[in-house]
């Protein structure tokens, strides 16, 4: 009985302890589905805080965004963050959106930050399913190149729960222009210089150093749009200035229609309609090879007036001394009127190769990565107006010794050339003659006139281009 | 008769160029006695003007001009202003194209040509004008040389040899390295005559070549001219207000006015017996 | 949508209250609450009520000429602010338009709208004498809260993604029938985009920019000047996407630009705030308290059903 009884329990215990397992495997089974509807990290990211740039780098100020969804059964009450060691909440604050589905929800929290951990904790259990996001605001991922993830806990209603790692986010280690910032930014006359609003404004030395170093590729794409574009411009602006000053009727005009459509419409224009315009015929181009073609067209229409007007500002006299030596016209263009047209354009042309290195900035307005562009985000994100002032510098960089340069090879040809003799006429004198009127050319021509009083040179004066077709 | 250029106006109707053998007797006839050139027997003038008509919009400037230049003659033109001599000096190379008329360059009719024979022709016209014309973004040398070697195809060492030579003829052989405007007005005309030179051309004309020189400038130049009429052999057409360089140097002198040539001979005869009353109220006025 | 003056749900850590509270009391001591309020950091009540019983002591409203408010705007973002065909900035229109034209007249001003490059209207706000206010559905964050001041929100928002009709159906797993707030959406167009050689159409200084060069790190983020060139030229095909907020993007794929549409939205839930600089804390109580008003009266309410529909 006893030996019965014993058995007995035996049994039921061995029951018991199947069914416990039985219990436990199912409320395991159970239990496995409800993890997976728990806490889910949606995204994990920091904002670029590399000055123009879209590097994180660490050691400095970012901003760190982190979403999740609160799980299906869940309520949840509060979460820590903990940043990977190096890394710092300290200083941080933290901007809280709770939404549901599109709906923003008030529930009011409290954030702490402690070195690397930040708790934030809810006034009120945010329901299941909502979408949590924790703005950090003035956080630091440590100093070192790596790829970092946050880690942390969350509480609902069971208790603390481990959060699941968020996704990676690279980040570099301080460069040395963010180090000279960081020193500035320590500096007492830095600070001092700051102090006034407009200084701050407009030449914040902080953002002088930083913008420097981010809107160099700016400013090389500049330099290299107006350097690739120039020379086709200068080929097809030659080759409209010779069709203008053609005989032949047709093609005077398609010169004339190119050149003065290209002039009377602004560059902007130009630009939107070769940027909008041509994918939506179809045609897909490259955004900088576009660039420099657009840039390309309007320069030449431009510099085929001044080659036009340069090429007849050449005194008559030479393309008889030309043709006195038996030249033809293409000798005489290519060994006598050319090398004498490119001296006396050479300071306006380069007036126009400053225009369009400055008009680069338009292409700005369409997405190509140029130096304004660089300037504008620079500007839009630090709310400072001293990106510009280094967009500024940048140019001038170019501009200024391009300035010098043509003083003084306006002094070169004012000294050069004297005693030359009248200019050829084309059909039509414009307003483009009176730019290339260098005060020598009049003073020559006075000089000319007053060295002959024969009536007989009052005549028609000879149009080489025009007549030695005949 | 080959065609003529399309600015041919039908109003001038002349006769065809004469043949060459024709026009070279009729020449000789009428040249003999109004040049002091040694003429050879059966020589055919250089140069040949027939019927020479050109106008300017409603303007004549020439009214049928005749004039033959033999080889190695040094013709002076004389005339008052607006009497046309630039402008026939001009149509000789087709600088000016004539209205109407034939000019010949060694009985090859050169007017009404296609451009690139036109060429051909201009290269064995040599030209001296009044403002110069030097090439000013070029060197002295570079101004004698650049014809050698685009037109005429020398060699860029035999070019330079020959402008080093022609250059130091007229006197610039240390200034061969100047650019054209650090020059005197002078200098600058003395490298366009050894520009004209160095071309080896059958004749050089010279339109005005010292009009618009100070006159302290005007001697050098015309010393260079009358040493290359005395010693080179070259054939030369002169349009001048110079009467003694016409007197010293001209084997004929040629008095033009209103467009057509008054007067034609040798320098003593036209200065000293004009046959004409225009001639020699020209001659006295300039004189005096 | 959801619409409000006073909520936020942000956080003020401690720190940020000393660094605050050290700089206001440069100005003035109540000057402490203003901040916090307009901020849009603090929606505790405490807060809220500190506002109101020291609301005697703001010192007398001022703005730059006497009885006018000048306002910057880039004009560009219907319905929130545009300017008609054909008119000037005078007679612009729009849900934050009406709403500015509302708080002035509470306040006895007369509206100056001055059309102006979006990302500029900050450090021109900030750097005072020329502007009043900043209203050009700008999203309060604390970036921009160290610039300037804001005012209380008086809208909620979104961020929306849109792609031509055409470049959506190609996406993988992309079904329009769906909700487009839903994650399934948001994570098939994200999938397409995050790639590299994509370029997303963004305006310079905005929130979608910020979302786009962090969430979209393969792709190229290009920002424009405002959100018709971004359109434009996404209909044209320089662009893949366009990212900007949600409301406006919306507005335009229904009015303007027919063969593009939202392909997901991006939820945000950021707020839109009126931007006021930092030396004029009385204009920036005053406005909130007519925000207040007009949220009370109703107004606030039928200008929402006049712009966006009732349904929203």
């Amino acid at each position: 009985m006893k030996a019965k009884n014993t058995e007995r329990m035996r049994v039921t215990r061995l029951l018991a302890l199947v069914a416990v397992f039985i219990v436990a495997l199912g409320a395991v089974c159970l239990a496995a589905p409800t993890r997976a509807e728990a806490l889910e990290v949606k995204s994990t990211t920091a904002r670029p805080n590399e000055d123009g740039g879209d590097r994180v780098i660490g050691g400095l100020p970012t901003r760190l965004t982190w979403e999740g969804t609160v799980g299906e059964d869940e309520e949840l009450t509060s979460i820590s963050l903990t940043m990977p060691e190096g890394g710092t909440f300290e200083g941080s604050s933290t901007r809280v959106t709770v939404l549901d589905g599109l709906n923003r929800q008030n529930v009011d929290s409290v954030a702490t930050p402690a070195g690397t951990a930040l708790q934030v904790v809810f006034d009120e259990p945010i329901p299941a399913g909502s979408l949590v996001r924790l703005e950090v605001t003035g956080v630091a991922f440590p100093n070192a190149d790596g790829d970092y993830t946050i880690e942390g806990t969350y509480e609902n209603q069971l208790g603390e729960q481990a959060l699941p790692s968020s996704p990676a986010i690279s980040v570099i280690q301080n460069t040395p222009v963010q180090g000279l910032v960081n020193w500035l930014d320590q500096q007492p006359w830095v600070e001092a210089w700051n102090s006034n609003p407009f200084l701050n404004m407009f030449f914040k030395p902080q953002i002088l150093v930083s913008s420097f170093a981010s809107l160099f590729p700016g400013w090389l794409v500049c330099l290299a749009i107006v350097l690739v574009a120039y020379p086709f411009a200068i080929l097809l602006g030659l080759c409209f200035a010779f069709m203008k000053m053609s005989k032949f009727v047709v093609v005077r005009a398609i010169a004339v229609t190119y050149i003065n459509i290209l002039r009377g419409t602004p560059l902007f224009l130009q630009i939107y309609i070769a940027f909008f315009g041509l994918p939506m015929l179809g045609i897909q181009i490259n955004v900088y090879i576009l660039g420099c073609a657009v840039m390309a067209i309007n320069s030449s229409a431009y510099l085929a007036e001044i080659f036009r007007a340069g090429i007849q500002s050449i005194p008559v006299g030479q393309y008889e001394a030309a043709a006195s030596l038996g030249m033809g016209h293409m000798r005489t263009m290519v060994s006598i009127i050319l090398p004498q047209t490119i001296r006396r354009v050479l300071p306006t042309v380069t007036s126009d190769f400053i225009t369009s290195y400055k008009d680069t900035s338009l292409l700005s307005s369409v997405g190509v990565m140029e130096l304004m562009m660089y300037a504008k985000n620079m500007t839009a994100i630090t709310g400072n107006i001293t990106p510009y002032m280094t967009a500024a510098i940048f140019y001038l960089i170019v501009t200024l010794p391009l300035i010098k340069l043509i003083t003084l090879v306006e002094g070169r040809i004012a000294r050069s050339e004297s005693g030359q003799g009248p200019r050829p006429k084309g059909g039509t004198v414009s307003a483009e003659d009176v730019e290339l009127d260098y005060a020598q050319d009049a003073l020559a021509q006075a000089a000319h006139a007053e060295a002959l009083p024969d009536p007989e040179l009052s005549r028609p004066v000879f149009v080489p281009l025009a007549r030695e077709g005949a | 008769m080959p065609k003529r250029s399309r600015h041919h106006d039908p109003t001038f109707d002349v006769p065809p160029a004469l043949p060459a053998d024709e026009a070279a007797k009729l020449a000789f006839g009428h040249d003999k006695d109004l040049s002091t050139h040694a003429f050879k027997p059966g020589e055919h003038p250089i140069v040949r003007i027939e019927h020479l008509n050109k106008t300017f919009d409603d303007n004549q400037v020439l009214k049928d001009v005749n004039l033959n230049v033999w080889r190695e003659e040094i013709v002076v033109v004389l005339g008052p202003s607006g009497s046309g001599k630039s402008t026939m000096l001009r149509c000789i190379n087709m600088l000016e194209t004539p209205t109407a008329g034939h000019i010949l360059i060694e009985d090859d009719e050169i007017t009404g040509t296609t451009k690139a024979n036109l060429n051909d022709h201009r290269k064995r016209i040599g030209m001296v004008f009044q403002n110069f014309n030097l090439f000013p973004h070029l060197s002295a040398k570079e101004n004698v040389m650049v014809g050698q070697t685009k037109v005429l195809k020398r060699s860029k060492a035999e070019a330079e040899a020959e402008a080093v030579k022609q250059l130091s003829a007229v006197g610039l052989a240390d200034r061969m390295d100047y650019m054209p405007s650090q020059l005197s007005g002078g200098q600058q005309q003395r490298v366009a005559i050894a520009r004209a030179v160095a071309m080896h051309p059958d004749v050089i004309l010279f339109d005005e070549p010292t009009s618009a020189l100070d006159p302290e400038l005007v001697r050098g130049v015309l010393d260079v001219m009358r040493d290359l009429a005395l010693n080179s052999g070259m054939t030369m057409i002169v349009v001048t207000h110079e009467m003694g360089f016409a007197r010293d140097v001209a084997d004929r002198v040629v008095f033009m006015e209103g467009g057509v040539v008054v007067e034609e001979g040798t320098p003593e005869a036209v200065f000293d017996h004009p046959q004409n009353e225009r001639t020699a109220a020209f001659i006295g006025n300039i004189q005096d | 949508m959801k619409w409000s003056t006073t909520e936020g749900a942000g956080v003020q850590p401690k720190s940020k209250h000393l660094f605050l509270a050290l700089f206001c009391s440069m100005l003035a001591v109540f000057c402490v609450a203003v901040m916090a309020g307009c901020g849009g950091q603090a929606a505790e009540p405490a807060a809220t009520e500190e506002t109101q019983t020291e609301e005697p002591a703001v010192t007398e409203l001022k703005t730059i000429e006497d009885g006018k408010l000048i306002v910057q705007s880039d004009l560009a973002y219907a319905p929130m602010e545009y300017v008609p065909e054909g008119k000037t900035s005078e007679d612009a229109e729009g849900f934050e338009v009406d709403l500015v034209n509302a708080i002035a007249e509470k306040l006895g001003l007369t509206v100056e709208w001055q059309q102006v490059q979006f990302d500029t209207i900050i450090p021109a706000v900030k750097q005072g004498g020329t502007v009043d206010m900043g209203a050009s559905s700008f999203t309060i964050t604390d970036e921009r809260l160290e610039e300037i001041d804001f005012s209380d929100s008086y809208m909620d928002s979104n961020q929306g993604i849109v792609m031509t009709k055409a470049a959506a159906a190609e996406i993988p797993g992309f079904d329009a029938s769906q909700d487009v707030a839903g994650t399934e959406r948001l994570d098939a167009v994200k999938s397409v985009l995050d790639v590299a050689g994509v370029k997303v159409a963004v305006q310079s200084g905005t929130t979608g920019e910020a979302w786009s060069q962090e969430n979209l790190t393969n792709a190229e983020t290009v920002p424009l000047a405002d959100a018709i060139q971004c359109l434009t030229g996404l209909q044209s095909g320089l662009y893949n996407a366009v990212i900007a907020d949600y409301p406006v993007m919306a507005y335009y794929c229904q009015e303007s630009y027919a063969d593009l549409e939202v392909v997901a939205a991006i939820p945000t839930g950021e707020q839109y705030g009126l931007v006021i600089s930092k030396d004029n804390p009385a204009l920036t109580e005053a406005v909130n308290k007519a925000l207040a008003e007009l949220q009370e009266d109703g107004t606030l309410t039928e200008l929402e059903n006049k712009w966006f529909g009732s349904a929203s």
